[in-house]
């Protein structure tokens, strides 16, 4: 299975980090110091001394719009040993969720993070439910350790776009 | 100018009767708010304030955020004393209003008036603070009337739990000294975070020290900020002028030795009688447009005496800007120039009429005296040359 979603990473699906839509990312719960750039942005995540922190608890609701719609294949989250996340639940397409109604809905998918994987492998999710994404919602309940603040080094989003238009591509057409 | 939606707690209890902030406690809470509202709603324009009630039969919310002032004063009225103030209850409903607000792009904030003794432990409080940094809201404490043992300490332990880099505030009121308002302009909870107090508060101010006639110019700047505005600017420019005049006079002592000119008598007649005609216009803002519309006028038409008029001009337009003055004073000892200063000055040498408006309004200083009349002779000659980068500079300047 492991081998299987590597090879699946390799094949078709891209690292979405060029399609999250940066002006509306957010993240509640975060420590100002250690922000969600540290964990999702390139350069800054594969820095495992740069850290997203949570603050007031362990708790944290990171909020991710995309630029187009995609399909979520897999998702790798890197941690320490120790305040790394271990549950971690997905609702897609929700906006402005918030701790109060993180139980009222279903989540899409639930990922409950070994230790092995909090070295940097990915997760295959169901697939089947991240067909149409325009926005996604990862809330961390809690993390291994059980102390007051979760650590996350690195967050990784694998999966492919749907077809859409490129607008810059449309050429007018001339009149007969 | 930060984009927020406010809910604020007002406490309405049975303590709030007290009259040791006058008139009573309640009514020196009302002008606070009123006046709360105001700075917010003006701050931004799509700032929105709400507000809710803590004591009485339970916490009533009495207004959902909105941007409607008119809305927000009110439902102050017919406001009833009554029963114990909820704080936990309220800053709770508070949170879950600002939850739904229509705008979720907002900074959520809760301003709490604590005027009664606290029944809640601790613990609670702090807990109740931590869930409001936790969902990002900011919260300002205002505590003033009754203070029993412990108050303070749980206030200040709410805060520590709520303060995510300084966005949230407490203020301490002690009883008498002076309103509440007024303790409450100057703290951060209406400046806003140090933004730079908004020119609400400022005129808030303004008006709590001395009545609608405490405004600089007997002008209302909430009712005709332009007008105040334009007087404002007028007062300063006069004073720079005058200090500039005081400048000139010692400047013109040594400016004496220079040139004479014999048409500069019948020039400076005609310099007084524009400078009649530019005071008899309106003051200020259209003075200056009209004044412009002469000079392109005179300039185009007689150059000649265009050179007189823009001789008053450099000492006047040196008058009314003292940065201006010194450019003149550099371009006369040196000859070199720095071009901004040169069409700076060039500019202004158009604008003669304005020019000699200032010069009749000055007090002291008489068109025909003869101190007066040297100097304008003297800067002639440097203005002439001045006049041919006037020529090529115009250009750079419309840029």
């Amino acid at each position: 299975m492991s081998g299987d979603s590597a090879s699946a990473i390799q094949r078709s699906q891209v690292d979405l980090v060029d399609f999250i839509d940066w002006s509306g990312v957010e993240c509640l719960n975060q420590s100002t110091s250690h922000s969600l750039p540290n964990a999702l942005k390139q350069g800054y995540r594969e820095d495992d001394g740069l850290n997203l922190e949570s603050d007031a608890d362990e708790q944290l609701l990171i909020y991710i719009p995309f630029t187009q719609v995609i399909k979520l294949h897999s998702l790798l989250i890197k941690g320490p040993e120790e305040e790394g996340p271990k549950t971690v639940k997905l609702y897609s397409n929700k906006e402005n969720m918030g701790f109060g109604n993180v139980n009222d809905f279903p989540p899409s998918d639930t990922a409950v993070l070994s230790p092995d994987s909090l070295k940097g492998k990915p997760i295959v999710l169901k697939y089947v439910k991240f067909q149409n994404v325009r926005s996604l919602t990862i809330f961390i309940e809690d993390n291994h350790s059980g102390s007051d603040i979760t650590k996350v080094q690195k967050i990784a989003l694998f999966g492919t776009t749907v077809e859409t238009t490129d607008m810059k591509g449309l050429k007018k057409i001339e009149d007969h | 100018m930060v984009l927020e939606a406010t809910m604020i707690c007002i406490d309405n209890s049975e303590w709030m009767r007290n009259g040791d902030y006058a008139p009573s406690r309640f009514q020196a809470q009302a002008d606070a708010v009123n006046l709360i509202c105001g700075a917010k709603t003006q701050s931004n324009p799509e700032n929105t304030v709400g507000i809710l009630t803590m004591a009485g039969k339970g916490v009533r919310v009495l207004v959902t955020p909105t941007s409607d002032l008119g809305k927000i004063l009110a439902c102050m009225h017919g406001l009833e004393i009554g029963g114990e103030m909820n704080l936990a209850s309220g800053i709770q409903v508070a949170q879950l209003a600002l939850k739904h607000r229509q705008n979720k792009k907002q900074q959520q904030r809760i301003i709490v008036f604590c005027g009664s003794p606290i029944k809640h432990e601790k613990k609670l409080i702090e807990m109740i603070g931590r869930k409001l940094k936790k969902n990002s809201v900011a919260l300002d404490i205002i505590n003033f009337g009754e203070q029993d043992d412990g108050k303070i300490e749980k206030l200040e332990a709410l805060l520590a739990a709520v303060n995510n880099n300084d966005t949230s505030h407490i203020v301490h009121v002690p009883t008498g000294s002076s309103a509440l308002s007024d303790v409450l302009i100057n703290t951060p909870i209406f400046t806003g975070d140090g933004e730079g107090g908004s020119g609400f508060a400022a005129a808030a101010a303004a008006a709590a020290a001395g009545g609608l006639s405490g405004f600089d110019f007997g002008v209302d700047p909430n009712l005709d900020p332009e007008l105040a505005l334009a007087l404002r600017v007028s007062m300063e420019e006069e004073r720079a002028r005058q200090e500039a005049a005081a400048k000139k006079a010692t400047e013109e002592a040594a400016k004496q030795e220079k040139g004479e000119g014999q048409p500069s008598g019948t020039q400076d007649a005609m310099m007084t009688e524009r400078a009649n005609v530019a005071t008899s216009e309106v003051d200020n803002k259209d003075d200056e447009n009209a004044l412009l519309q002469q000079a392109l006028a005179m300039s185009m038409d007689d150059p000649d005496s265009g050179h007189e008029t823009r001789d008053t001009d450099m000492s006047d337009a040196a008058a009314d800007d003292p940065e201006l003055a010194l450019a003149l004073q550099l371009s006369v000892q040196d000859g070199t120039k720095d071009s901004s200063s040169q069409s700076d000055l060039s500019k202004l040498l158009a604008d003669q009429s304005f020019v000699s408006s200032i010069l009749a309004s000055l007090p002291g200083v008489d068109p025909n005296d003869p101190s007066v009349k040297n100097l304008l002779d003297s800067i002639q000659s440097q203005t002439e040359s001045q006049q041919k980068n006037e020529e090529k500079e115009p250009k750079e300047d419309e840029k």
